[in-house]
């Protein structure tokens, strides 16, 4: 089953970019440690899902890309056509000639509204190229003015045009210190309107990737692109196609959905995070190698201690003994160093995946106590990914983003109550009521995380 | 080349003849416009690379795909020349022809008739391109793996009911929900998909029994076809066979070649040799350390599983194994079946016994499903269970 892309922004078309290129890329790679006919499987599974056939070959990636300046556009399609492996539809794109001046009311009210019918259009033509769409993927900003109030907005069209198809929302969380003064505000007014369209937040963190850039891959200049690429590379390895539970001949034929059953049935707990080991630089890559004992334990530890990455890892965090610490309510202000999870999903490629043990992430510690063990599930997959022998990624809904959002909150609420820029917003018929309901929303979030 | 023998008055009525070759060319995959043969009768060259194509078609091993559109023009027509001939073809003309497609249809036309002559090309054809989907199921009759029954829920402790738990099973089962709605809309887009590729398949059948029925007014054209060619030199037993068009090599490179061959097959016997010792070393070192010995007790357990349900399975039916695997369905007018062939009605009723068993599955799950959810609006006094409609 197929997924459609939405392209939101100039950081959701640039990222867009990044993961059609890598998904294709690895399809195609010659060192996926198997036999030929699993790597044939393996392929047509990716291209079925992410891109369609056209006449002479070359896929055309399943994406609708939307911005409101042409720049970026023109410069992702390029970009993709100059690689001769991909491209983009033709007339995938929508761009019109103005900017949104980092305005989600402008975005979300102006701009939406204006041009619902042809992003609608683009979005109904590419789903009807598909046999059977098992949801949509948005890529977007949460800052900007373009990516999140349009994302918002195109969201709450997808829900009420495909209820039954899935939406999972990839939100770039942006830098603490952003260069845009309001992008808490455009922040809490993008998640409170995404937690009630959408089905899964997928969260990834500018600061976060930006840190494994810098220490794991040992770059110096960091560029937009390098972030991408390494953003790439982790939604890469939870959605190229993995085996399925009951026959480990097929592929999966939707992940999507199995991955939000597994993780987000519940409609207050919808924040996604991903973590990943190993990672790093090429050269590097060369001279290791790895255990799976290795690095799991390395990815369990970055689960519980609430690591961002690889290195630096709080080895002191340990889960609590007398059960998970549901049962004194710890409050906002005390650190919460030990991070509860709700569900977890780990996926394992590569060299003898079937012998990595899973048993240190069964543990009932780790979970909150009003869900069963069968919270952790295990994908493994004998394909390798992208170069790396063994890779393991760990998909999970926890307390991961409570500190962030709650500052994000914090933030907001501070410029909320001075009043500053509000009439930007209710210029464009945005008023402080949104604003109040956003907060409500968005604190009930943090409060529900944190009680876990 | 032999004429055929034609019944005079079959198709003597005025435009028989372009219903006929009408009806071969849409018998045959890309076949070529009625016009086309009509062309090639009189020698016109523009009718020869649409006939070079529809011969390398036709005679062409591999089956249809995007690969045999890219192949140049003259290899096509190396590729026919080779096969003809291998096949038998007298005409020394065809041999002789150029391939660049810019002459020769008349002798290409005579290709085509005589291989249609020789066998059923168009059924031939047909069968190449048959939609294998909806004539074909995979059946598995094993029973000792048939009856394995799905492990019973997990049933909760009696203890506290926290009701995000209830909001998350909810979640669970919308998501399962949604999940079967799109699957029922791929459903439907895949059976449009394949209406139509029967549709198409249809039409090709209707050509083909068209052009038997016409088939007689075709060869009575194919005479005068053959009548205006010039005659060939009478053909002598001593006449050298024709070879496939190899490129120039002196033995020499031959030679070379045949070493080269020999030292990779030693290397990789070699090769082969020394991968060989390098695992049994290992496979005798391994052996050791708990993983090991765990994975091992695992996989020693799933095969004395297995071997026990194989052996249960020959034990009760001393008759013919099981069948198993993809089977097609196949109309036959007398009752002849072979030993691994089933009967229809054989098979449905094992299917609806099966869909009973899995019936009964079904309802007993419903009835655990059905007091776990009494159990739990037990517990929480203060909830309102609003049921899905249609119950």
């Amino acid at each position: 089953m197929s997924i459609v892309t939405v392209q939101l922004g100039q950081c959701g078309n640039q990222i867009g970019f990044e993961v059609f290129d890598a998904l294709l890329s690895d399809s195609h790679s010659s060192q996926g440690l198997c036999c030929k006919r699993e790597n044939e499987a393996y392929q047509a599974s990716c291209k079925e899902r992410f891109f369609s056939e056209e006449e002479n070959g070359v896929p055309i990636a399943r994406a609708v890309l939307v911005d409101m300046e042409p720049k970026v556009i023109n410069q992702t399609l390029s970009k993709a056509a100059q690689s001769g492996r991909w491209k983009y539809g033709q007339h995938a794109c929508f761009c019109q000639k103005q900017g949104s001046g980092n305005n989600w009311a402008y975005g979300y009210s102006v701009h939406g509204p204006r041009h619902e019918e042809s992003i609608m259009n683009l979005i109904r033509k590419e789903v009807e190229k598909c046999d059977s769409v098992s949801g949509f993927f948005i890529i977007m900003s949460m800052a900007g003015g373009t990516g999140s109030g349009i994302g918002a907005f195109v969201t709450q069209n997808l829900q009420d045009q495909y209820s039954n198809s899935l939406k999972m929302n990839q939100i770039i969380w942006p830098y603490g210190t952003g260069e845009v003064i309001v992008q808490n505000y455009n922040s809490i007014l993008t998640l409170s309107h995404l937690y009630r369209s959408s089905d899964a937040l997928l969260v990834h963190e500018n600061d976060a990737v930006h840190k494994i850039c810098a220490k794991l891959m040992n770059i110096k200049q960091i560029s937009f692109s390098d972030i991408n690429q390494v953003l790439a590379h982790q939604l890469g390895s939870v959605f190229q196609p993995t085996y399925s539970a009951e026959s480990s001949f097929h592929y999966r034929r939707n992940p999507l959905g199995d991955l939000m059953e597994h993780l987000v049935p519940h409609p207050e707990f919808k924040m996604l995070s991903i973590r990943n080991v190993p990672h790093m630089s090429e050269n590097s890559l060369a001279y290791s190698t790895f255990t799976w004992a290795g690095l799991l334990k390395h990815l369990r530890q970055m689960l519980i201690s609430n690591a961002k990455m690889e290195e630096g890892i709080d080895w002191h965090v340990r889960p609590p003994l007398s059960g998970p610490p549901s049962l004194s309510k710890m409050s906002l202000n005390k650190d919460l160093h030990f991070n509860t999870s709700i569900a977890n999903l780990v996926i394992l490629r590569g060299k003898d995946v079937q012998s990595a043990d899973v048993e240190g992430f069964k543990d009932p510690a780790l979970y909150t106590s009003w869900l069963p063990v069968n919270a952790f599930n295990v994908w493994k997959t004998q394909r390798a990914f992208s170069k790396y022998e063994k890779s393991a990624v760990l998909v999970s809904n926890s307390q991961f983003l409570v500190k962030p959002l709650d500052m994000i909150v914090g933030k907001a609420w501070n410029m909320f109550a001075s009043k500053a820029y509000i009439h930007q917003y209710t210029k464009f018929g945005i008023e402080e009521e949104d604003f109040l309901d956003s907060f409500t929303s968005l604190e009930q979030v943090v409060a529900s995380y944190c009680n876990l | 080349m032999r004429r055929r023998r034609v019944d005079p008055a079959a198709g003597a009525r005025a435009g028989a003849l372009p219903e006929a070759i009408a009806a071969l060319s849409r018998s045959l995959p890309s076949g070529p416009r009625p016009e086309i043969f009509r062309r090639a009768k009189f020698d016109r060259p523009e009718a020869t690379s649409a006939l070079w194509q529809l011969l390398f078609r036709v005679l062409s091993p591999l089956p249809a795909g995007n690969a045999l559109a890219s192949i140049a023009l003259e290899v096509q027509a190396r590729l026919v020349k080779s096969a003809l001939c291998s096949q038998g073809y007298p005409r020394l003309a065809l041999a002789q022809l150029p391939e660049d497609g810019s002459q020769g249809s008349r002798e290409l036309l005579l290709a085509l008739s005589w291989l249609l002559a020789r066998g059923p090309v168009p059924e031939q054809m047909l069968a190449q391109t048959r939609v294998p989907l909806g004539d074909e199921m995979t059946v598995c009759q094993c029973e000792a793996l048939a009856s394995l029954v799905p492990p019973a829920p997990h049933m909760e402790a009696e203890g506290p009911v926290d009701v995000r738990h209830v909001q998350w099973l909810m979640g669970k089962l919308r998501f399962r929900w949604r999940q079967l709605v799109s699957s029922q809309q791929e459903q439907c887009a895949l059976l449009s998909k394949l209406l139509r590729t029967l549709e198409r398949e249809s039409r090709r059948l209707e050509a083909v029994l068209a052009w038997r029925r016409a088939e007689p007014v075709f060869w009575q054209w194919m005479d005068t076809v053959l009548g205006t060619c010039a005659p060939e030199a009478p053909a002598a037993a001593s006449q050298p066979t024709f070879l496939p068009w190899v490129p120039e090599c002196g033995d020499g490179e031959l030679e070379l070649v045949v070493r080269e061959l020999q030292t990779l097959e030693e290397e990789l016997r070699e090769a082969v040799e020394r991968r060989r010792v390098a695992w049994e070393a290992k496979a005798r070192g391994c052996g050791r350390g708990p993983e090991w010995s765990a994975a091992r007790r695992a996989s020693r357990e799933t095969v004395e599983k297995e071997l026990g349900a194989l052996q249960r399975c020959w034990e009760q039916e001393s008759g013919p194994a099981p069948a198993h695997g993809p089977h097609r369905l196949v109309r036959r007018e007398d009752g002849a079946a072979g030993d691994r062939d089933l009967r229809a009605a054989e098979l449905i009723r094992t299917l609806r016994s099966q869909e009973a068993c899995l019936e009964a599955v079904l309802r007993q799950l419903q009835g655990q499903c059905r007091q776990e959810l009494a159990r739990l609006a037990g517990a929480l006094p203060g909830l309102i269970w609003i049921l899905p409609p249609g119950r």
